[in-house]
């Protein structure tokens, strides 16, 4: 293509990634429209305020040393991080009969076999190690681990009962996924792209080690302001697209609402599975997810306290239990709020059962499972259920699950423009697949790619 | 290393699996795995290569007890 440096983009979808690459985009002169089809900005980030002044994420939370554009961003919008609080023991309920299936541990090392799981995590480091990071899809033998579901592969792998217990948990924690909705490959990748099995499971020195203070929708949210506070820059809400056409000279976007807005180049920043709805005519671009590509399996469950009162038993907030619907809990209370927050993950099979539950029966389950975690607590004076498995401008979280097949079709042509029509998200980025850092590395390549490219 | 064989369990072989699962050099007969910046997850994989050398399963609280070559290579004596 030619014809000089874009000077107008509009940019679909205010997340992390398409607020980034605004933002870039519109601080080196660029005039930039975003466009969000919510009546709020932050895509897969959202915070919900649960006392005067405290809030919590309900969508991406934790980052770590490692995510060094984030922390940078973190840094230029004037925020700050706090740290994950996990002190104490921890609890566990992974089988057996009622009561006497609960346990309390020190530390966060589940009641199974040791030696069963150290096979699990050899093997995990095994095949995280011959995966290539910046193209699964090159990695040896990647035909078959493409092929192979990440269930088939415990079938064969996986002997021991605490090891196969154990894995599903791991995995529905580690992304949001069934082992049977992705493919060896891509789980062998996340687990590399997101800095190996122990950064990404670690909370101290891990990917868990901090929180946004005040909340990741934060980022955001001042992301969005930069961006409307500039001449030519605006945020616009409530304007879901539908269409993105290109011509010679540049691309129009066409909303629902039946606006059009034309610039010389657009940036798709939404998950593969809603990319995919858009229109891109005249010419079919490569696909941006695949047959298998699924919704990243995740429900998150917020109950609120008016203190954590399991911290004075001892207790950490952690928990790891077979049964949903919480299948892992942490404490996530605000920090400098009296609040006591417990956050439950529903991930994985049970995310899509719990997500089919009436309000009613989903609070009863959720408190329930709680106190019998937990006994010391009382009724929540709060409680929030976010689904974004049926969320319809996220079609999951944490991010897609790619299945069999998927990375050797989409891998090559990830981040390769169609046309005028750029491609940002966590989705796009190969380093911190699935997470903010992902998103935030993507919006920064997305404008390297337009403004030192040309269009 | 001594990833296959049966030996008898000696600090320097179980020296050699913390430096392989930690992937450092930094290893001596008392360094403590967790002081080295080992975690529970990587401590699993300590225990099945011990398991898978010297034929002997440690649970994580007897790991837990003596977290460095020399205390497990005397908890593995003593269980063998």
């Amino acid at each position: 293509m030619s014809g000089g440096r874009a000077r107008s983009a509009v940019v679909v979808g205010a997340g992390p990634a398409g607020l980034t690459a605004a933002e870039g985009l519109a601080a080196r002169g660029v005039g930039v429209t975003v466009l969000e089809a919510r009546e709020r900005v932050g895509g897969r980030t959202h915070g919900i305020e649960v006392a005067p002044g405290a809030w919590i994420d309900a969508g991406a939370a934790y980052l770590g040393a490692r995510h060094t554009e984030l922390l940078t961003l973190i840094k230029e919008l004037g925020l700050h991080t706090s740290p994950t609080t996990m002190l104490g023991a921890s609890r566990f309920a992974l089988g057996g009969g009622e009561d006497s299936a609960h346990a309390t541990r020190d530390g966060r090392f589940p009641p199974l076999n040791a030696v069963a799981l150290g096979e699990l995590f050899d093997h995990l480091a095994d095949l995280t190690a011959v995966v290539r990071p910046e193209a699964p899809w090159l990695t040896p033998d990647a035909e078959r681990l493409d092929t192979l579901t990440a269930a088939e592969w415990a079938g064969q792998y996986l002997t021991h009962p605490d090891a196969r217990l154990f894995f599903p948990l791991f995995l529905g924690e580690m992304m949001a996924a069934d082992p049977a909705d992705v493919s060896v490959l891509h789980m062998a990748f996340y687990l590399r792209s997101g800095g190996g099995l122990r950064y990404l499971n670690a909370f101290e020195g891990g990917a868990q080690q901090d929180r946004v203070a005040g909340g990741a929708h934060l980022l955001c949210e001042r992301l969005a302001a930069r961006v409307d506070g500039r001449p030519h820059g605006a945020v616009r809400l409530g304007e879901a697209v539908r269409a993105v056409a290109q011509d010679a000279d540049g691309v129009t976007v066409h909303t629902e609402r039946g606006a059009a807005y034309r610039a010389d180049v657009a940036v798709v920043a939404l998950p593969p599975l809603l990319a995919d709805t858009l229109d891109l005519g005249p010419e079919p671009p490569a696909r941006r997810a695949g047959e298998r590509t699924g919704r990243g399996c995740a429900v998150k469950v917020n109950l609120v306290y008016p203190s954590p009162l399991w911290r004075e038993h001892g207790l950490s907030g952690w928990s790891v239990n077979a049964e949903g619907p919480l299948l892992s809990t942490v404490d996530d209370s605000p920090a400098g709020s009296e609040a006591g927050v417990l956050t439950g993950f529903v991930t994985g099979a049970e995310a899509h059962r719990y997500a089919a539950l009436g309000p009613r029966e989903q609070r009863a389950a959720a408190v329930a499972q709680a106190a019998r975690l937990f006994p010391m607590l009382p009724e929540p004076v709060g409680f929030h259920v976010t689904d974004w498995v049926n969320e319809p401008y996220s079609k999951g979280c944490y991010a897609a699950l790619f299945g069999p097949g998927d990375w050797l079709r989409l891998g090559p042509t990830l981040t390769a423009p169609h046309g005028r029509v750029h491609w940002a998200g966590t989705e796009t980025s190969t380093e911190f697949f699935g997470l903010l850092e992902g998103a935030i590395r993507s919006g920064h390549r997305v404008v390297a790619e337009i403004l030192d490219g040309g269009v | 290393m001594s990833s296959v064989d049966t030996t008898p369990a000696d600090t320097e072989g179980v020296a050699a699996i913390f430096r392989r699962v930690l992937e450092t050099d930094d290893v001596a007969a008392d360094s403590d795995f967790f002081l080295l910046g080992g975690d529970s997850l990587i401590a699993t994989r300590v225990l099945s290569a011990v398991a898978r050398a010297y034929r002997v399963e440690l649970s994580f609280e007897d790991f837990v007890l003596a977290p460095t070559p020399a205390g497990l290579a005397e908890l593995i004596a003593s269980a063998g």
